[in-house]
C-alpha cells in the first residue's frame, strides 16, 4: 500500500520532530537552571505514576496538586513552580525520577501513589537530604527508618484498627471473618491490624472464624466465599482492590451471606459502585467526604474542584494530593527558607495542620494522625456514616 | 594463525584499562543521577547478554527471565540486610530464624544470587527444556509467574507482598560497570568456545546438530543455566541499586523490556545488547524532557505524560521495519574490522568473527 519511499519520508519526519523537541525541552530546562540561580522561584518536585498500571491514582493526585498550585501560587513572596515527572508505575523509574528532582535542585518533593514506588524513591531523597512528604503510600514500611519521609493520609494499621473498632462497637460483631488479597501490601497490612484490633476488642481469641486469601486479578471467589459462609461469621472484613472486591462483594450476597462486609479506602471507586450499588451493609474507611466537610479547608476544594474539573468525581487522592502541596507550602513558612533540613525539622513539628482531609498532626514516624471516615452504600451511592477520630 | 593478535591482545587491554580510567574519573566526576542512570544502564546490558545467550544464542525462546531475576534479587537482599533491619521490616510475621542474623558483604551475596538463580534454572531447565518455541516460551513464562506467586506467599522468607527495603545501597560505578565488563568477557569466550559453536549450530537446525554429534539436551540447560546465573546477578544488583524489592517489580512486563533490548540490538550479537542496553536505559530519561511543558514552532505544547513511550514505540517500529536484525545482527565488534579500515598490518589471514 504505502512504498518504502513514503515510509522512509515518515521516518525522517518523525526523527527531526524528534530533534526540534528535544532542543525546546532543552532551552526550557537551561532557562529553569537560571531562573533557579537567582532563586526567585521555589521548586516543588512531584514524582507519581502518569503512566502503566497505576496510572489513573497519579492522575488524580496530581489534578489535586495543580489545583492547590493555582489556589495557592505563592509561598515567601515567591512563586512557586511544579516540576511534575512520571514514574512509569516502575521502581527503578521512581527512583531514577526523585533522583532527577533532587539534581533539578528542587525545595520539597510530593510522592507517590503507590507504597512500592514510595518505598523505592525514599532512600534516593533521604541520601540528598531532601524532604519528601507522600500523599497516598499507606504501607508503614515507607516513612519507617528514613526521617526525610512525611505522609498525609493514615497508615494501614489505622485504618484496620478503625474498621475493627466500628465493627465490635457500632455493628456488635463478635466474630469476623478475613478475605485477602495476598499480592496487595496494602490488603495483607489491613488484614493484619483488623485481625489485632478485633482480637483484643471482643477479648476472644477465636474471634476470627475464618482466614482465605486470593490473588489479583481472580474473578471466581465461590470457593473462598463457600469456606466463609460455612463458619457464619458476624462480619466479612475484605480489603483490597475495588475491581476484584465489586467481584467478590456481588458474589458474596448472591450466595446468600446477608452479614456486614467491611473494606479500606480502595473501594471508593465508581466501579465499585456500579457493582455493588444495589446492595446494602457494605461500609468502608477512607479520609474524606463531601457531606461532612471536616475542616473550612475542605469547603474550599470542593467548590474549586468542581469548578476546575466539572465533569470529575471529587475523590480522596485529589484532596490527598492537594493537602500535601498545603503542607510543603506551610512547612516551607513555618522554615522561614528553602533549606532542605529547615524544612524537614518544620514538617517533623507539624501539628493541627488544616488540610481538605481534616487537621493533620505527624507522629514521631512522621505518619499522619487523623480522623477516619467511614462510607456505606446506599441507593447506588456512598453515604457517610460516621467519623472516628485517632487515639 | 592470526598474524595480528599480538596487536588485537594490546588494544583489549588498552580498552579495558582505559574503561577503568573513565570509570575511575566518572565515579568522582559525575553527578548522583548520572551515575545512577549509568548503573542501571549495566544493568540493563546484563540483562540483555543473558537473554540472548538463551534467546539469540541457543535458539531458546524463553520468557523466564524475570523470575530468575526475582530469585537473585531477594537472595542477595536477604543475604545482606543487617539483623536489626529484618526485625523492624518483617512486622508481619517474624523471618525464619535461620536467616536472621546473616550478614553478608555485598559481592559475595550478589554470587550467591547468581548460583541461587542458576540452582532455579537447572530445576526449571530440566523438564521445561524438552519442549521447544512457543511451548517453551509459555513454560517458562508460567514458571516466572510461579516464582513470583511463592514469593508472595512465603511471608516469613520474603515479607511477601509488604516487599523489602533497607537494602545495602551499593553506588559506585565500580561495582556494576565492574560486574558488566567482567559478564561480557565471559561471555565472550563462552561464544567463542566449542560450547558456543555448538550453541549455534542448535540455534541453526537442532536435528543436524544432534545428528553431527551435538548433545543438544546438555548444551541447552548449559546456555538456560548460565543465563539464569546472570539473570540472578543482575537481579542482585537491582536490589542494590534500589535498596527496596517487592514482587510485582517482577512481573512479565520486565521480561518484554530485556526482549526489547535483545530484538534491538541484534539477536545473536553480544555488542548489539550492549549498544541497545545502554542506549534504551539513557534515551528512556533523556526522552522525558518531551513529557515537559514547551514552545515548539512558537506554540505552547502542554506536557503529556506517557509521550516518550510514544516516541520510544514509533523508533522501535522504524528499526524493525527497516533492520530486521536490530542493530548488529549477529555482527560483532572485533578489532580486526578496526584494524582492517585503518589499513593496520595488512594481512592476508582474518579471524573468524
Amino acid at each position: 500500500m504505502f512504498g518504502k519511499k513514503f515510509l522512509t519520508l515518515v521516518a525522517m519526519v518523525m526523527l527531526v520532530a524528534v530533534a526540534l523537541v528535544g532542543c525546546g525541552g532543552g532551552e526550557e530546562a537551561k532557562s529553569n537552571n537560571a531562573a533557579n540561580n537567582e532563586s526567585d522561584v521555589i521548586k516543588i518536585g512531584v514524582y507519581e505514576p502518569l503512566t502503566g498500571i497505576n496510572a489513573a491514582g497519579g492522575e488524580m493526585t496530581v489534578e489535586g496538586i495543580k489545583l492547590a498550585n493555582k489556589l495557592y501560587p505563592d509561598v515567601l513572596g515567591k512563586k512557586v513552580e511544579l516540576v511534575i515527572v512520571d514514574n512509569k508505575s516502575e521502581k527503578q523509574e521512581a527512583a531514577n525520577a526523585v533522583e532527577r528532582l533532587v539534581n533539578e535542585n528542587v525545595d520539597v518533593i510530593i510522592g507517590s501513589y503507590g507504597s512500592s514506588l514510595s518505598m523505592a524513591g525514599g532512600p534516593v531523597a533521604k541520601d540528598a537530604g531532601v524532604p519528601v512528604i507522600g500523599c497516598s503510600p499507606t504501607n508503614p514500611l515507607v516513612t519507617k527508618d528514613n526521617e526525610y519521609y512525611f505522609r498525609v493520609c493514615f497508615i494501614d494499621p489505622f485504618q484496620g484498627t478503625v474498621m475493627a473498632k466500628y465493627a465490635v462497637e457500632t455493628l456488635g460483631a463478635k466474630t469476623a471473618a478475613i478475605v485477602q488479597d495476598v499480592q496487595q501490601d496494602y490488603s495483607v497490612g489491613l488484614s493484619k491490624y483488623f485481625v489485632d484490633a478485633f482480637k483484643e476488642l471482643t477479648g476472644d481469641e477465636n474471634a476470627i472464624v475464618a482466614q482465605v486469601n486470593y490473588n489479583t486479578g481472580d474473578k471466581d471467589f465461590s470457593a473462598q466465599l463457600t469456606e466463609v459462609k460455612a463458619k457464619n461469621p458476624d462480619v466479612i472484613f475484605a480489603p483490597g482492590n475495588f475491581l476484584e472486591c465489586g467481584i467478590l462483594v456481588e458474589k458474596a450476597r448472591e450466595l446468600g451471606i446477608d452479614v456486614p462486609i467491611l473494606g479500606g479506602d480502595t473501594w471508593e471507586a465508581e466501579e465499585f459502585l456500579n457493582r455493588v450499588g444495589g446492595l446494602k451493609d457494605i461500609y468502608f474507611s477512607t479520609h474524606f467526604t463531601a457531606e461532612e466537610p471536616v475542616t473550612e479547608l475542605s469547603s474550599t476544594f470542593l467548590t474549586k474542584f468542581a469548578e476546575e474539573y466539572p465533569d470529575k468525581q471529587v475523590n480522596a487522592f485529589a484532596a490527598l494530593g492537594f493537602d500535601s502541596y498545603l503542607l510543603a507550602l506551610d512547612a516551607i513558612n513555618r522554615a522561614g527558607s528553602t533549606d532542605h533540613d529547615a524544612i524537614r525539622d518544620a514538617l517533623a513539628e507539624t501539628e493541627n495542620f488544616q488540610g481538605a482531609t481534616g487537621f493533620i498532626t505527624l507522629d514521631e514516624n512522621g505518619d499522619a494522625n487523623k480522623t477516619a471516615i467511614i462510607k456505606k452504600v446506599a441507593d447506588g451511592k456512598f453515604v457517610y456514616e460516621t467519623k472516628v477520630e485517632p487515639k | 594463525m592470526d598474524s595480528r593478535k599480538g596487536i588485537k591482545t594490546a588494544l583489549t587491554i588498552v580498552t579495558l584499562l582505559l574503561a577503568a580510567a573513565v570509570i575511575y574519573f566518572g565515579d568522582s566526576h559525575l553527578s548522583r543521577f548520572q551515575i545512577r542512570i549509568l548503573n542501571l544502564a549495566a544493568i540493563f546490558v546484563i540483562l540483555g547478554l543473558s537473554l540472548n545467550l538463551v534467546v539469540g544464542f541457543t535458539g531458546m525462546f524463553s520468557l523466564g527471565h524475570s523470575g530468575f531475576m526475582c530469585v537473585g534479587a531477594y537472595t542477595a537482599a536477604i543475604l545482606t540486610m543487617s539483623p536489626e533491619s529484618k526485625e523492624l521490616i518483617y512486622y508481619m510475621e517474624p523471618i525464619v530464624p535461620v536467616l536472621k542474623n546473616i550478614e553478608w558483604p555485598v559481592i559475595p551475596a550478589t554470587v550467591m544470587g547468581g548460583v541461587v538463580a542458576a540452582i532455579f534454572g537447572v530445576l526449571v531447565g530440566f523438564p521445561a527444556l524438552r519442549l521447544r518455541d512457543d511451548y517453551l516460551a509459555i513454560a517458562t513464562l508460567g514458571f516466572a509467574e510461579i516464582i513470583r506467586i511463592i514469593v508472595t506467599n512465603t511471608i516469613s522468607i520474603t515479607n511477601g507482598a509488604l516487599g523489602l527495603k533497607n537494602i545495602p545501597s551499593e553506588k559506585s560505578l565500580w561495582f556494576y560497570w565492574g560486574i558488566c565488563i567482567l559478564t561480557i568477557l565471559i561471555l565472550k569466550a563462552l561464544i567463542n568456545s566449542s560450547w558456543g559453536y555448538a550453541f549455534k549450530a542448535i540455534r541453526d537446525n537442532e536435528i543436524a546438530a544432534e545428528a553431527m554429534g551435538v548433545s543438544v539436551f546438555k548444551h541447552k540447560l548449559l546456555s538456560f543455566t548460565i543465563g539464569a546465573f546472570f539473570a540472578g546477578i543482575a537481579g542482585a544488583m537491582m536490589s542494590f541499586l534500589i535498596t527496596s524489592i517487592d514482587p510485582t517489580m517482577f512481573r512479565f512486563l520486565f521480561t518484554f523490556q530485556i526482549l526489547l533490548i535483545v530484538v534491538l540490538g541484534g539477536m545473536g550479537s553480544l555488542t548489539g545488547s550492549v549498544i541497545a542496553g545502554v542506549v534504551v536505559t539513557i534515551a528512556m530519561e533523556w526522552l522525558r524532557i518531551v513529557e515537559r511543558p514547551m514552545h515548539l514552532f512558537g506554540m505552547d505544547v502542554p506536557g503529556i505524560p506517557g509521550m516518550r513511550m510514544v516516541i520510544f514505540a514509533l523508533l522501535l517500529l522504524i528499526i524493525i521495519l527497516f533492520y530486521r536484525q536490530g542493530l548488529m545482527g549477529t555482527r560483532e565488534f572485533n578489532w580486526d574490522w578496526v584494524l582492517d579500515k585503518l589499513g593496520v598490518a595488512k594481512s592476508k589471514e582474518r579471524g573468524v568473527s
